[in-house]
């Protein structure tokens, strides 16, 4: 079976809320795909949808070619992290997964190397109800792999992990998407993202909003501005304002210049003897990448930030 | 199928308090049937002493009525006999509404006519045309059979060829009709025949003065006169056939004989013994009713745990075909009910007995057939109606609705329809309509036509025959799942 | 106190499904009285029937409802985790129960109040069709009468109390399921255990100490001499068994881990 899942064209109101409003996007195997937007932009819904779990108006997803519902053993092809407080707290975490296994037809042995995989140790065998955010993110992301699924997704996986836990399940992520596996993985921190993702699907309202690997994106959002340091500010604003730029003052002693390549700055300040301590090109943080593309975005937000 | 039904088991053992719950039912059904039985006391004062007289059992190993006036002889091999029931009077003792005189009257099963009998043992193997007070003629044998003829024949003839015995009715003693013909196994060559009378007592049904209904049955009495017998000229012998002794006059049987007229007059009754007086083998399982509470309970939250934790979209997750999640934990939960009820079912009922035989109870005793649908019927009464809670639980998603709906429909109308102010006809719509109806698995004394009774629901009788009302819970059942089915599959997770 | 009142009457009515378990308490109270009453006749004099008591029957059909509404009352807190929140706004625990029991009470109280009416009101129309005249000895039925007054007052008050004793034992069960299971069993065991048994000691003791039983008591008009509890006797031991409740499931409250 192929590992990838296509989302095509997806709606769904609840009510007078539309929820999805024509999401389509592919998430491709041996990546690791980020699904990011603010909080609203459809994320939850598209994830359930995806796994079958709620219905869309229109649209369809398949995943390697079939739709979840169609799925024999599913768990051995996708594996899914949604709410790790979804739990029977008088469980132990191993009965958790063992009664997974068992509907997957696997068996207690597979159970055992999981939950020694994810480092839940000897507390397999405590309650569930007991068990910190983390331990039961951890249990979560066992039940994921449990079926040694070619396909994975992950809703905030990163949620509740100490910085320990947040680097191994980076590296455990990465060694899944070299494995050639698909792993989508949904956040709204940006920067959780920084670093782990390949491709990043951004949505908003409803839809996609930006649909591209992480390098594109940031060099789109960096877009050819110059970053500017200089004790002579009146002067080199004057300067280059004059070259047909776009100054904007950002600090006491810097200025960000758009419309201009960095030599062109670097020449046309030294002409006019500008004296300045530093040029360099602007990179943008995935952050800032983000927040320029869901500007528009966003449903909720508080009015003093508008 | 396997591994889903595998995952939903494993999922029903790991939780401790489902367990827990589980062996609570099971534990009430015993404790409960044992407090009852120990709180079930009989005793008879009489001139045998604290014991109470022997109930007669029949052909089959049933306890049975078999108490009647008898004037008889021999009948060697096969033979006929004819007559014509000339009347049929009788007297009933302190009858509605004063009680408090002897008046004349016949009860609608008072009975006379012919027989051939084994012998006067009681509960011998006989078969006997009659006629009645209020039911026409009748063709009855061995205490349970009953066939009817016309209302106004007064001729009988009986015939006997080898164990068969055809019984025939005449309304002017030349055009004979057939009523029937009946096989008494294992009928020796020589046996008796003869005229009886008998007349079971007066019936009156009044409200009780705390609720429900109180029957009371008046000693009655019936007088028969006979011609044209075509055994006339030999030697007669009169039996009471079953007569206690000390008993008082007007119950005691008599024989006149004078010309052609012979008067046969007494009372009792011939045919199968009802739920009076003695303790069915349901009365050992009273427990069920409580133990099916805790049942409920742990039927509901086996669904609606998985949705208070959001837990249903990870089993969603590993089985999208919802309709089978659905019926994988119908099943488990159906399988786990049924041992532990059956469990405890074979634990109660042979404890229970023995606690109520030591308290000088009579048992009726039941044939095997009959105790193992009520045992295994009440096991599966239990597993059924946790299914009908599951699907409500998954219909409802809240425990606390899912609950109680599933009590008011299953335990209360048997509660309201046994002890409360209710009419009677109101007790037995409910246990016709509602899933309580199922309770009917239970009894195993039938309710019969042909003998008088106090069919009510608060003496344990039930509207509907026990496979009709276990139908019942279970449409109700099977319709709330498909529901349920219908509804998981539409909704979103 | 007061504003712990305030606080629970606010929760309590906002809650989604205080309405419908407040009009089902009412309905279920007239409706079924209604049809008992429909399905019985009185035939003669000596019909034997407690017209009163069966104008009322609804109640026992009603407290399901009022089960529902009480068990939810606090259950609900503790499966969402609200309780900790309850707990952090108002830290004495005792007041707070106490608050919800006030409030609680108030409410089933005016539904079984509306209830209780409806069914006096049904029992007025129905029954002198069905054989209950002044000749078979059943005047008109009117809360004027004593008895009757009695009887329909009762019924309501019947109600409020096993709306606390739901309460008192959901508090200390704190699971809704289990919390209503245990309520319907201690309600339905006695009836069913007093039919099963042919002791009349220990039916007499039973109807004495069932909450169901002898809180019904309160209904009967006729044969008083032959109940084996008074009326206002038997709405004591439902008393008693509701305050028992709610001590138990204070005391849990403040003992255990919110």
């Amino acid at each position: 079976m192929e590992s990838n899942i296509e989302v095509t064209g997806l709606r769904k109101r609840f009510g007078a809320v539309t929820a999805l409003d024509g999401m389509t996007f592919t998430v491709a195997a041996g990546k690791i795909t980020g699904f990011v937007g603010p909080n609203g932009a459809g994320k939850s819904t598209t994830m359930r949808v995806i796994l079958g779990l709620d219905a869309a108006d229109e649209g369809r997803v398949l995943i390697g070619g079939q739709p979840y519902r169609a799925l024999r053993r599913p768990l051995r092809h996708v594996g899914a992290l949604l709410d790790a407080a979804a739990l029977q707290p008088s469980r132990t975490g191993r009965d958790h997964l063992l009664w997974l296994a068992h509907s997957q037809g696997l068996t207690a042995k597979r159970v055992d190397a999981v939950a020694g995989q994810v480092g839940l140790g000897a507390a397999a065998r405590r309650r569930a109800g007991g068990y910190s955010l983390g331990m039961r993110q951890r249990l979560g992301i066992a039940a994921a792999l449990l079926g040694e699924p070619r396909v994975l997704l992950l809703d905030e996986p990163f949620n509740g992990l100490d910085p320990d836990g947040i680097v191994w399940i980076r590296d455990l992520l990465a060694s899944l998407a070299a494995d050639g596996r698909a792993v989508l993985v949904s956040s709204h921190l940006m920067s959780e993202l920084q670093g782990v993702a390949d491709h990043l699907v951004v949505a908003g309202r409803g839809r996609v909003v930006a649909d591209a690997s992480v390098a594109d994106l940031i060099a789109a959002a960096s877009g050819d501005r110059v970053l500017l340091r200089t004790a002579a500010r009146p002067e080199a604003m004057t300067v280059l304002a004059e070259a047909g730029a776009t100054v904007a003052v950002t600090g006491r002693d810097t200025l960000t210049v758009a419309g201009l390549a960095a030599e062109r700055v670097v020449a046309l300040l030294t002409a006019h003897a500008v004296p300045f301590a530093e040029v360099a090109g602007h990179r943008a943080t995935l952050e800032e990448a983000y927040m320029e593309l869901t500007r528009d975005a966003v449903e909720f937000r508080a009015d003093g930030a508008r | 199928m396997t591994g889903l039904l595998r995952a939903e088991w494993t999922k029903f053992r790991t939780v401790r308090g489902w367990v827990l719950g589980m062996v609570l039912a099971a534990l009430i059904i015993v404790l409960l049937g044992v407090f009852t039985a120990a709180n079930n006391y009989s005793s008879c004062e009489g001139p045998d002493g604290d014991d109470c007289p022997a109930v007669p059992l029949g052909p089959d190993g049933s306890a049975v009525n078999d108490r009647f006036s008898f004037a008889h002889q021999v009948l060697d091999g096969d033979g006929e006999v004819t007559v014509r029931v000339a009347s049929l009077t009788g007297t009933i003792t302190y009858p509605p509404p004063d009680h408090d005189k002897i008046v004349p009257g016949v009860v609608p099963w008072a009975k006379a006519g012919i027989m051939i009998k084994e012998s006067v043992r009681q509960g011998s193997a006989y078969a006997a045309m009659m006629v009645t007070g209020g039911h026409g003629t009748r063709l009855q044998h061995n205490f349970d059979g009953d066939a009817a003829g016309s209302p106004g024949a007064s001729w009988l003839r009986l015939t006997r060829a080898g164990d068969t015995i055809t019984g025939a009715e005449s309304a002017d003693g030349v055009r004979w009709t057939t009523v029937g013909t009946v096989r008494l196994a294992g009928l020796p060559p020589i046996v008796r025949v003869g005229l009886f009378a008998a007349s079971p007592c007066d019936l009156t049904v009044t409200q009780g003065d705390l609720g429900g209904t109180i029957g009371k049955c008046r000693l009655a009495r019936a007088v028969a006169a006979f011609d044209h017998v075509s055994l006339a000229g030999n030697p007669w012998t009169h039996d009471d056939v079953g007569a206690m002794r000390g008993a008082p006059a007007l119950s005691q049987g008599a024989f006149r004989e004078s010309g052609d007229t012979f008067t046969v007059s007494g009372s009792g009754d011939i045919g199968p013994y009802g739920l009076e007086g003695g303790q069915p083998v349901e009365r050992t399982l009273s427990g069920a009713y409580t133990g099916l509470i805790v049942v409920i309970v742990v039927a509901v939250m086996f669904i609606t745990a998985e949705y208070r934790r959001g837990m249903i979209r990870t089993t969603l997750l590993a089985s999208p075909r919802r309709g089978r999640v659905l019926v994988a934990k119908a099943l488990v939960l159906g399988a786990v009910t049924f041992v532990t009820a059956l469990i405890a079912a074979l634990v109660a009922v042979p404890l229970c007995r023995r606690i109520l035989r030591g308290n000088g109870n009579y048992l009726l005793p039941v044939s095997t057939a009959t105790e193992l649908r009520v045992v295994l019927g009440t096991a599966a009464l239990l597993a059924v109606a946790a299914v009908l809670a599951l699907a409500v639980g998954a219909l409802f998603r809240r425990s606390a609705a899912a609950v109680i709906t599933a009590i008011t429909v299953i335990v209360l109308p048997h509660v309201l329809a046994t002890a409360s102010v209710l009419p009677v006809e109101l007790s037995q719509w409910l246990l016709r309509l509602t899933p309580a109806a199922g309770f009917a698995i239970q009894q195993s004394v039938p309710e019969y036509p042909q003998v008088t009774g106090h069919y009510v629901p608060q003496m344990g009788y039930y509207p509907l025959p026990p496979w009709g009302g276990f139908g019942v819970l279970c449409g109700y059942a099977a319709l709330a799942l498909g529901l349920a089915v219908v509804q998981l599959r539409r909704r979103d997770a | 106190m007061k504003l712990e009142l305030h606080a629970e009457w606010t929760k309590l009515r906002t809650l989604a499904g205080t309405c419908w378990a407040l009009a089902a308490i009412a309905v279920l109270t007239v409706a079924f009285g209604a049809a008992a009453g429909a399905a019985t006749t009185c035939a003669s004099a000596r019909c034997n029937h407690d017209a009163v008591k069966l104008a009322l029957t609804g109640v026992q059909v009603s407290q399901a409802a009022v089960a529902v509404l009480a068990v939810l009352a606090i259950t609900g807190e503790y499966g969402t985790g609200m309780i900790r929140a309850t707990f952090t706004a108002m830290p004495r625990r005792s007041a707070v129960l106490a608050a919800k029991a006030a409030v609680l009470a108030g409410l089933t109280l005016v539904a079984a109040v509306v209830g209780v009416l409806g069914s006096v009101l049904a029992a007025r129309l129905i029954l002198p069709g069905r054989g209950f005249t002044p000749e078979h000895g059943y005047p008109l039925l009117s809360l004027a009468d004593g008895p009757v007054l009695r009887a329909a007052a009762g019924s309501a008050l019947y109600l409020t109390l096993i709306a606390l004793l739901c309460l008192g034992v959901a508090t200390a069960v704190r699971d809704s399921a289990a919390a209503v299971g245990v309520v319907l069993g201690l309600l339905y065991l006695f009836p069913i255990l007093i039919r099963a048994i042919s002791d009349p000691g220990w039916q007499r003791l039973l109807v004495r100490i069932s909450p169901m039983n002898a809180g019904l008591a309160i209904q009967a008009t006729t044969n008083l001499d032959l109940q084996p509890i008074g009326p206002w006797a038997g709405l004591g031991v439902l008393t008693a068994w509701a305050v028992a409740a709610l001590a138990c499931g204070g005391l849990l409250l403040r003992l255990r881990d919110a």
